[in-house]
C-alpha cells in the first residue's frame, strides 16, 4: 500500500509508510443485482473523498481508501481506522465503462451497469 | 450495558488482539467487536477541555441518529437501513450488518448536558463533551 498513487497527498514520513504497510484490511461490502446495474456497498468509515480510490480495468474492479488517523493515540480504545483494499472480478456482462462511485457516511456505492445484452428487455405482445 | 473505564487490562487485550490479527493476515474489519460484543465501538480521549468520544458507525441514517446525554452516561441510538426494495435472493453477497442499535458508555466524569457537540463525518460519529463545573478541578488557595 505505501506505493498506491494518491493525488494531492503529502508527502509521507517514513514512520508513516511503515505503519500503513502494517493495516491495511479489506471492507465489508454487499453485492447485489438490480434491474440494470449490479450495486456494490462497502464500509468504509473514516475515508474523505479525497483518499477514495476506485479503478475498474477490464475485468477487475479495486477499491482503496485511505484515513486520516489522529495524531495522537486515544485513552481508551476500541477501533483503529486502517487503510481499505479490496479487488473484485468482473465478469464480461458487465460494462465497467458505465461505472458510478458515491461516497456517504463512510458507505462506498458503485453501480456497475450489465452489458445491453444481458439487460431484460421488454417484448411489446400485439394481439391479433 | 455500562463499561467502565480502567486502562491497562484494555492494553492488555489491545496487544493479544494485535497478535490475532496477524494470525488472520490482516482480513479483519476494522472495529472490534468480540472485545467488547457491542456496537458501535468507541474511542475516548481526555484532555483539560473535556472528552471526545468517537463511534465508529458508517451508513447510519440520519434521521434515526441520537445522542444524550445524562449524568456521566452517553447513549448513542442509531439504526443502519437495508437498501430499500431490494429481494432477498438478489443478493450476492451479504457481509455489511444491519438493524438498530443502542448503546449507553459511562465516562466516569459528571458532564454537562448543554454544552455537548456532536458531528457525523465519513461514518464516523464525534462528540466533544465538557465535564460538568462539579467535575472542573478549582484551584484550592492555600492558606498560611
Amino acid at each position: 500500500m505505501a506505493t498506491q498513487t494518491m493525488t494531492a497527498a503529502p508527502p509521507a514520513r517514513p514512520r508513516d509508510v511503515a505503519e500503513r504497510a502494517v493495516r491495511t484490511v479489506a471492507p465489508l461490502v454487499d453485492i447485489y443485482e438490480g434491474e440494470k446495474a449490479f450495486v456494490l456497498l462497502a464500509d468504509m468509515p473514516g475515508v474523505a473523498p479525497g483518499g477514495l480510490d476506485v479503478v475498474a480495468e477490464r475485468d477487475t474492479l479495486v477499491i482503496r481508501g485511505r484515513v486520516e488517523r489522529p495524531a495522537t493515540a486515544p485513552d481508551y480504545q476500541e477501533f483503529e481506522l486502517a487503510d481499505y483494499y479490496r479487488a473484485f472480478t468482473l465478469t464480461e456482462d458487465l460494462d465497467t465503462g458505465a461505472t458510478s462511485a458515491t461516497l456517504r457516511d463512510g458507505v462506498l456505492r458503485i453501480e456497475i451497469s450489465k452489458s445491453p445484452r444481458v439487460q431484460p428487455k421488454k417484448i411489446a405482445v400485439r394481439t391479433e | 450495558m455500562e463499561t467502565q473505564w480502567g486502562s491497562n487490562p484494555w492494553r492488555e487485550m489491545r496487544r493479544l488482539q494485535r497478535e490475532m490479527e496477524h494470525l488472520f493476515n490482516d482480513f479483519s474489519p476494522t472495529w472490534r467487536w468480540p472485545l467488547t460484543g457491542e456496537y458501535p465501538p468507541i474511542n475516548l480521549t481526555r484532555d483539560d477541555k473535556g472528552i471526545t468520544l468517537e463511534a465508529l458507525c458508517p451508513g447510519v441514517d440520519r434521521a434515526s441518529l441520537d445522542v444524550s446525554v445524562v449524568g456521566d452516561a452517553v447513549t448513542i441510538r442509531g439504526e443502519r437501513k437495508a437498501e430499500p426494495d431490494v429481494a432477498e435472493e438478489r443478493y450476492h453477497r451479504r457481509e455489511r450488518p444491519i438493524g438498530a442499535f443502542t448503546r449507553t458508555v459511562s465516562v466516569g466524569e459528571p458532564l454537562d448536558q448543554d454544552r455537548t457537540q456532536a458531528t457525523y463525518t465519513s461514518g464516523i460519529l464525534r462528540m466533544q463533551l465538557t465535564r460538568a463545573p462539579e467535575a472542573t478541578p478549582k484551584k484550592i488557595q492555600i492558606q498560611s
